[in-house]
């Protein structure tokens, strides 16, 4: 560099070339496809929003919406994302994000409901009413789950006598296309009502719901050891009897008794005071420790051996303890903090006739015999008949309802295999007259979708009638909603 | 001489300091930048150990030139070379992008770490406490580069990455500017 005029000349040189870089690279920039990338938490599936708007009132909602139809755009919502079959997001639409939108409004002792807006989790309704000595009649295992998204999937619990969550609600409040706000239950437009309730979003924004409560009570657990064979009629028993007031079962996955063992655990009413149990809402505990154990069984055979006794000792200790029913509706542990950069934890459920579990169960077994699993744990559920949701998933009796739990990493082949064994898993349960839940892994093929969920023309229709222009709309219904079956965008 | 050479080893410094700043804000967000489009922790793994194994191999040849052509020009074509690449960092869609841009980025980053290294012992060579000033250049990179991931970490709950990566390369665009300034003189008996 020669002297001051040079080095000067030089400097003016290197910022014109980098202003013209820098133009480039900007006018490039803005020429890429705009937009966030979208995922849930079984990571799965994805795509690219165009954006994700936070809501913090219904005017937020509406105003949004009415955006997103003027641009053009496709609206989607999303709770905690914890659905895995692409409910929440669609291609180049604008998410509204509900979880900031989570006041409990009101609750009435003595009608014993309680009304909250729709980002509200079962945690927050939990706090408000477990001072009252009230408690959630329908919830999930985990109470982590925002109230809309549990309403568009019409969850299920652990509670035999309570059908899935429809089952539980009075009336919601819902944001239409139009931007009007209206009002459903089984008066008011109950075509809505049942359609909204298990339609995953589709038809509108929840905003606000009342739910029916019951009351807080103290229960004895009591656990049982019995083989897969002997379990449907010992199950059937438990969940028909007025004392059980919660019902989970687990099927051992650990390689010396697969899909063989089960124990069940029943939740029976004591009639005691609830001062006799803690009825403070107790935190997770021991959740480091379960993590490691879980994170074995994700891993190992013997770590799956290993769980299952030690699940075995643990009963054992906990005979007879006593527990309210709001502490035994909280979670264990949030093993979903899993965030593994290439495995994800998938869940599946089926949901079987009671008097075709053992063939089921037997079908399976065999199933993963010739294409192995990384099955990590089996809970079995017991679901009343309930066919008030266009998308129901008890219709016409009772069934147990099976959620496998399966460790898989992420690759295409991977992902495909998984995909013709979910075909297939459905394809079982169907041949014994059950069904799928909705909620996961879309990988079910239109076929299986319609046979399954025949009022899905139901759904179709009330979305004609109340979003015409389809502004509503997610991965999950362009798939399998839509009637022409995913061919409209 | 010695004053020159005593404000040269300022503007080194100060040109340094600002690479450090405008690589330092974003090096926290790769994986971020990785995963949007698609990879994990291997790819993370992949994508930085490509940088540091290509400027491995291009160390040695760095130095020879720069004990060639200068220090100085070497520097400054690695700091510019990065302000550009760092515009590309936005554009980038694919994992194999992202690995071409770190083998560049691994070329560029061996020009700066040998030069920088080499002048700074050509400023300092034969003087009176050179532990000291070396300690005292020293403090002043580590103190930029705490500050840069600190500030990284505020910054991008407001800003887009992108937004980081243009900022990032501005910073090191005046990082070249800087180094303008240091006086040949001052370098010149070591490096010609
Ligand atoms: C670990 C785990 C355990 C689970 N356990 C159970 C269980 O025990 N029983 C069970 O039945 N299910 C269970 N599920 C499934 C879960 O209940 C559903 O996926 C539920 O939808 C999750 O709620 P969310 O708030 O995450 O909803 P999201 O996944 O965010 O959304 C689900 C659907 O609801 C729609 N939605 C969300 N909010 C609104 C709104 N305000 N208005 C209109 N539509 C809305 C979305 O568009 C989407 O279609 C479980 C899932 C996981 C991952």
């Amino acid at each position: 560099m020669k002297g001051r005029r040079g080095r000067l000349r030089l400097a003016l040189a290197a910022c014109a070339v980098y202003a013209l870089l820098l133009s480039l690279s900007l006018h490039a920039r803005s020429a890429q496809p705009r937009g966030e990338q979208a995922t849930d938490v079984g990571r799965v599936v994805s795509a690219r929003v165009d954006r994700t708007v936070t809501v913090r009132s219904a005017d937020d909602a509406r105003r949004a919406v009415l955006e997103a139809a003027a641009e053009g755009r496709k609206v989607s919502i999303a709770g905690t994302r914890h659905s895995m079959g692409g409910q929440t997001f669609y291609e180049g639409a604008v998410v509204l994000d509900l979880k900031r939108y989570d006041r409990i409004l009101a609750v009435d002792e003595q009608a014993r409901t309680v009304t909250a807006q729709a980002g509200a989790t079962w945690a927050d309704i939990q706090e408000a009413v477990n001072p009252l000595g009230l408690s959630v009649r329908v919830m999930q295992s985990q109470n982590l789950f925002t109230i809309g998204g549990s309403l568009s999937a019409n969850i299920h619990g652990r509670d035999p006598s309570e059908g899935p969550l429809i089952a539980a609600v009075r009336s919601i409040r819902m944001l239409l296309a139009d931007g009007s706000i209206v009002t459903a239950s089984r008066e008011e437009r109950p075509e809505l009502f049942r359609a909204a309730i298990g339609g995953f979003g589709v038809l509108g924004v929840i905003l606000e719901a009342t739910l029916e409560l019951t009351a807080d009570e103290v229960y004895e657990s009591r656990t049982s050891l019995l083989s897969y064979r002997e379990f449907p009629q010992r199950f059937e028993q438990a969940a028909r009897s007025p004392d059980t007031g919660l019902l989970i079962a687990r099927l051992s996955t650990a390689p010396e008794h697969f899909l063989e063992r089960m124990y069940m655990t029943e939740f029976r009413r004591t009639g005691l005071p609830l001062a006799s149990a803690d009825r403070e809402l107790k935190q997770d505990r021991a959740v480091e420790l379960t993590r490691f154990v879980f994170g074995l069984q994700r891993k190992h055979d013997w770590g799956k051996s290993l769980s299952w006794s030690l699940q075995e000792r643990l009963f054992r200790s906990e005979q007879g303890g006593l527990v309210t029913r709001n502490n035994a509706m909280r979670p264990e542990s949030d093993f979903l903090d899993y965030r593994d950069a290439q495995h994800s934890d998938l869940l599946q459920e089926y949901f079987v006739p009671l008097s075709r579990y053992e063939a089921f169960v037997d079908g399976l077994r065999a199933l993963l015999r010739e294409e192995p699993l990384n099955v990590v744990n089996i809970t079995v559920r017991y679901m009343p008949q309930n066919g008030e949701s266009a998308l129901s998933y008890t219709a016409s009796e009772d069934r147990a309802a099976l959620v496998l739990l399966i460790n898989e990493k992420r690759s295409a082949a991977r992902l495909e295999r998984l995909e013709r064994l979910t075909q297939r898993m459905i394809g079982l349960a169907q041949s014994l007259g059950g069904t799928y839940y909705l909620t996961y892994q879309p990988y079910a093929t239109l076929e299986q979708f319609r046979r399954s969920y025949p009022g899905w023309t139901e759904l179709a229709a009330a979305k004609r009638r109340y979003d015409p222009g389809s502004l509503f709309w997610n991965d999950w219904y362009g798939k399998y909603g839509s009637e022409e079956g995913g061919g409209r965008r | 001489m010695k004053p020159m050479k005593r404000s040269a080893l300022r503007w080194v410094m100060l040109s340094q300091n600002a690479m450090t700043l405008g690589s330092g804000i974003v090096f926290p967000f790769y994986l971020i930048q990785i995963k949007e489009i698609g990879g994990g922790f291997a790819e993370y793994g992949i994508a930085y150990g490509l940088f540091t194994i290509c400027s491995a191999f291009l160390n040695g040849w760095f130095g020879r030139s720069s004990d060639r052509f200068g220090r100085t020009p070497l520097l400054l074509i690695g700091s510019w070379g990065m302000a550009g690449l760092f515009l590309l960092f936005p554009l980038a869609t694919s994992i194999a992008q992202v690995y071409a841009l770190q083998i560049a980025m691994g070329a560029f980053g061996a020009m700066q770490r040998t030069c920088e290294k080499a002048l700074l012992a050509d400023l300092t060579d034969g003087e009176p406490g050179r532990g000291e000033k070396i300690g005292r250049y020293q403090t002043g990179i580590a103190l930029f580069s705490g500050i840069a991931v600190i500030a990284g970490g505020f910054l991008i709950d407001y800003f887009t990455l992108d937004l980081m990566f243009y900022a990032g390369s501005a910073l090191l665009l005046a990082s070249g500017l800087l180094l303008l300034r240091v006086d040949e003189r001052g370098e010149e008996g070591q490096a010609g």
